[in-house]
């Protein structure tokens, strides 16, 4: 006796459902791991962390995210060997400096469409989805975090000399010269009126001088007016001297260093120091943006954002963990342990930040701008800044020659 | 001496797991890398990778800040072996005597050697800073300066700065190898130089020198390549700087590989470098008379 | 009886000792570990003080937090017992690889002997960091990346060539007649290296495997680029306390302290092999 045909062919439908269903189970059970790259400046903050990725983990179960706190010192060096390696993590922090780079290798993911379906973007600051976006227009990077260089000032050297803080680079100047007071005056050590950073990274002090009147394109960066500002800023250091001798070779560890042990009266840096500056001289340290050269003022935004690679597998979770950390409540942890500013609007009065130290920057914003998108900007920071500054300022070149440079740099392709 | 005509496998059986594992982990990059060198590479423009054949080489020999990172370089270990070698030697001679502090002296030579480039280079670093540092803050105290020197921002003192923190770093090497070579002299040679009537000196002269000869050519050489190659302490010191002051040849191609992102270029820079140095080490070779006999 | 093992003569008198011998030595020491207590001394001043306008030689005050804090907040420990794993691992690998290959290249001469001493010699003198991409791709096809197996290889490959260098002059400082009565003996070559050559070469065994293990307890490059999460080691480590707008010192300078301890203990002890006389009488007339 047969068996009717309709059971047979019933049971095995069935069965294939319940295989599949299981399937199907099993792979929404597999947990999708992704890999974060992070780098915090204070390993014990490791900790803030790993209780983002617990809170997320738990509101998004089935994500795990790996965590990995990369040493800064040659962050990019591992994350570009990893992408040309095909080991890239699956979403990383970059900067606006690498951008170009990083697109033209085709390493990273564009963001248009998850970002324009996302109820976070309204949260966040001005423009700066904007300013993040890739010079072929399409999004990539996310913010996360940022800072804008203003100037540090000690209020009470400048109370003492009668000063006010300097709005302009005349007086600014003068208030250097009021201010650098030789050591048989100062009772043995030496007092400076400008912590100068001649060394990698000083761009961000000498865009103020130069950078507010002269765009970075090959043309303007070579002309009498930008060798002119040049001059003025080298000047600070060969003819007027208000800056200490080191200064070609100090980086921030030395400026910041040089403004807290008294020996110098001015330095330019941001609101991720403003903490240690507090701890250390309270209110006689004060902030105010950066001085204006020939009417305009330019000042260095720093960004931060999160960027999602093409070899993620995993790039749903991926998008998951970017958006948590750049809405209110992941990106107001985050920046905790950072001491940069949140990138939302809503999280702007959870963050403790000296009131002064804020206004400063929320002050600066309109003029904060970041060095132009291009590939060649990678190497200006890293080699062609560094260099010719350091040149210039021990006088083996002169200003037109570094200006030149810098515009030949540019003008390659 | 081996004097076996018929073919024995022995040697090469033991040189085999060497050979065999330098191949594959160094010796194949190394091909790779020197292949790079006849492409013009740009990491970031993957889709403009093209053969060049020698043209990056050519941009070598007319680059200006090659030549100069090169001199550099000549000087950099022409002043860092020998005093490591001469700092060395003379702790590997007292080193060897016996007294009671011995073990405790010879455990804390090798701290310099023992501690990473990068912590080195920071505390070296902070130590010559005009305004907080150790050396100007004892130089003004004694009188010898009226006002702080800034070793490392200056380019006339930069270099020598980052030399004296090299030699310190090194030094322990030639100590400890020239030590265990001091080992291997016969005590009955020194006897018999002794009832010849020779003074200390002499003995030194006669004896000890000529029996460390292999270990301290082998060492030598070892650390010339060594020294040129390291960059990790002038790269934290100095980032190359101030300007191009403390640019050594592979510091240079370092910057260009990694700062620049110019793959083709960088690695052009390394081969050149590798390959005068191997005609410098081959050079120093012959003359040291050691000849190795095929 | 002289007081210098190796050089005969009458001992001199204990001032002149003093003179020649522990000044210079206690001068030679001070210069090697000055940094190193500057250092200390750094680590042990609170980390607020460290940058005040009152700059002072000597600390007012001395804690242990920045101690406390490197043990108990960040993975210091850890990392150091994988700098320790990586180290001794490098060691036995470099030494049994390089051990037997200058043992071919001081008793043999065989076809291809000189030239493959220079290749090995080439392969140090090309500059590490660009070898990384091909490194780090071989190491990813393997599946070996962020393991101890990974740095151990590299670390042993790289530090092969030198090593091979200084125990084959080592070993040549041995005469070869040992060998032969050895032969004569009955032993096999082997044999011969391992019962009489190795014994006698073993202040060279210890200084050269001192070589292998600070060579790879230093190295940071492919420290922190083939490993760096699973296998994190003390160098890499440490330059997580160096950041981008922020140098932890405290933390750095005890970790520096700390770090530069293991190799200095382990040599103290080994160090009582590198004694004279293991030569002495071993070859009659």
């Amino acid at each position: 006796m047969t068996r009717p045909r309709f059971s047979t062919l019933r049971r095995a439908l069935v069965a294939a459902g319940l295989a599949t269903a299981s399937l199907g189970a099993l792979q929404a059970q597999a947990p999708q791991n992704i890999v974060f790259w992070y780098h915090f400046d204070n390993p014990e903050q490791t900790k803030v962390m790993d209780g983002l990725v617990a809170d997320f983990q738990a509101k998004n179960p089935g994500i795990k995210v790996d965590a990995q706190n990369i040493p800064w010192n040659n962050y990019y060096d591992r994350l570009f060997t990893a992408v040309a390696g095909g080991k890239s993590p699956d979403v990383a922090m970059v900067k606006l400096q690498q951008q170009a780079q990083l697109v033209e290798m085709g390493a990273l993911e564009p963001i248009d469409a998850r970002v324009a379906a996302w109820p976070g973007r309204n949260d966040l600051g001005d423009n700066l989805l904007n300013i993040n976006k890739g010079h072929d227009g399409k999004q990539y990077y996310l913010p996360l975090q940022y800072v804008v260089i203003y100037l540090y000032y000690r209020a009470d050297l400048f109370q003492k000399a009668g000063l006010q803080p300097p709005a302009t680079c005349e007086a600014f100047l003068d208030a250097a010269k009021k201010l650098t007071v030789p050591a048989a005056q100062n009772g043995g050590t030496p007092q400076y009126g400008f912590g100068m950073r001649g060394g990698r990274g000083g761009q961000d002090n000498w865009g103020p001088f130069v950078l507010s009147q002269v765009a970075m394109t090959p043309a303007e960066l070579g002309s009498p007016k930008a060798v002119a500002a040049n001059q003025f800023y080298v000047d600070l250091m060969r003819s007027h001297k208000v800056v200490p001798p080191s200064a070609p070779n100090d980086g921030f560890n030395e400026i910041i260093n040089g403004f807290k042990s008294g020996q110098t009266a001015m330095i330019f840096h941001h609101i991720g120091s403003s903490k240690t500056m507090h701890d250390t001289h309270g209110d006689k340290v004060s902030a105010v943006p950066v001085p204006a050269c020939g009417g305009k003022r330019w000042t260095s935004f720093g960004d931060e954002s999160n960027a999602m690679f093409k070899q993620s597998r995993n790039k749903d979770a991926a998008w998951k963990w970017m958006s948590y950390l750049s809405e209110r409540e992941g990106n107001v942890k985050f920046v905790g342990a950072t001491g940069q500013m949140t990138v939302t609007r809503s999280g702007v009065p959870q963050v403790s930040f000296q009131p002064r130290f804020a206004k400063a920057t929320a002050d600066s914003l309109p003029f904060a701008a970041i060095l132009p998108p291009v590939p060649q900007t990678s190497d200006f920071v890293s080699n062609v800044w560094p260099t010719n500054m350091q040149r210039a300022l021990n006088g083996e070149v002169t200003s037109a020659q570094m200006m030149e440079a810098i515009a030949k740099h540019y003008a390659t392709k | 001496m081996s004097a076996r005509r018929r073919f024995d496998a022995l040697p090469y059986v033991l040189v085999s797991p060497a050979v065999l594992a330098t191949l594959v982990l160094v010796f194949a990059p190394m091909l790779q890398a020197a292949w790079t060198s006849l492409y013009h590479h740009i990491l970031w423009k993957p889709r403009d990778v093209r053969f060049i054949g020698l043209d990056n080489y050519l941009a070598v020999a007319q680059d200006p800040v090659a030549w100069s990172s090169l001199g550099r370089t000549v000087m950099w270990i022409g002043l860092t072996v020998p005093l490591q070698l001469a700092l060395g030697l003379a702790t590997a001679l007292l080193l060897n005597q016996r007294f009671r502090w011995r073990g405790l002296a010879r455990s804390l030579i090798l701290i310099p050697w023992a501690l990473p480039s990068v912590v080195i280079a920071l505390m070296w670093a902070w130590m010559y800073q005009p305004q907080v540092g150790l050396f100007n803050d004892l130089l003004l105290r004694l009188g010898l300066v009226t006002e702080a020197v800034p070793w490392l921002a200056q380019p006339g003192t930069a270099l020598y700065a980052i030399i004296v923190a090299l030699v310190w770093q090194g030094f322990p090497f030639f100590a400890i190898m020239i030590l265990a070579g001091l080992q291997t002299i016969p005590a009955s040679l020194y006897e018999a130089a002794a009832v010849d009537g020779a003074t200390p000196w002499q003995q030194f002269r006669e004896v000890t020198l000529p029996g460390l000869k292999g270990v301290i050519v082998t060492a030598v050489m070892l650390r010339l390549i060594w020294v040129a190659n390291s960059i990790d302490v002038i790269l934290v010191m100095t980032g190359g700087g101030p300007g191009y002051a403390t640019h050594t040849l592979p510091l240079y191609a370092f910057k260009r590989t990694y700062g620049s992102m110019d793959f083709g270029y960088g690695t052009a820079l390394a081969c050149t470098f590798s390959l005068l140095l191997l005609g410098l080490i081959v050079l120093y070779l012959r003359r040291a008379g050691r000849d190795i006999r095929s | 009886m002289s007081t210098l093992p190796n050089i005969a003569g009458p001992r001199p008198s204990a001032l002149r000792r003093a003179l020649t011998l522990h000044l210079p030595m206690a001068a030679i020491v001070l210069f090697a570990i000055g940094p190193y207590l500057w250092m200390l001394l750094t680590s042990l001043r609170p980390e607020a003080t460290l940058f005040s306008a009152q700059r002072t030689l000597l600390p007012d005050a001395l804690t242990s937090a920045n101690y406390v804090r490197l043990f108990t907040r960040t993975t210091f420990t850890v990392n150091l017992l994988h700098s320790v794993v990586v180290a001794l691992g490098t060691v036995a690998v470099g030494l049994a690889m390089s051990i037997t290959a200058a043992y071919a290249f001081s008793r043999y001469r065989f076809p291809g002997r000189r030239a493959l001493m220079m290749t090995f010699l080439l392969i140090n003198m090309f500059p590490l960091i660009l070898l990384i991409i091909p490194l780090f791709i071989t190491m990813r096809v393997l599946s070996i990346l962020d393991t101890h197996l990974a740095l151990i290889l590299a670390h042993s490959t790289f530090s092969i060539p030198f090593a091979t260098w200084m125990m084959t002059s080592y070993f040549d400082a041995i005469p070869r007649s040992l060998d032969e009565a050895a032969l004569v003996d009955g032993c096999t070559p082997l044999g011969a290296m391992v019962k009489v050559v190795l014994p006698l070469a073993l202040p060279g065994v210890i200084a050269t495997g001192i070589y292998i293990f600070i060579t790879s307890w230093n190295e940071y490059l492919y420290a922190s680029i083939l490993a760096g999460q699973d296998v994190r080691t003390l160098t890499v480590a440490v330059q997580t306390l160096i950041g981008e707008y922020e140098i932890a010192w405290g933390l750095l300078t005890a970790g520096g302290v700390v770090g530069a301890l293991p190799v200095t203990v382990l040599f103290l002890f080994i160090q009582k092999r590198l004694i004279a006389g293991m030569t002495q009488g071993a070859v009659k007339g």
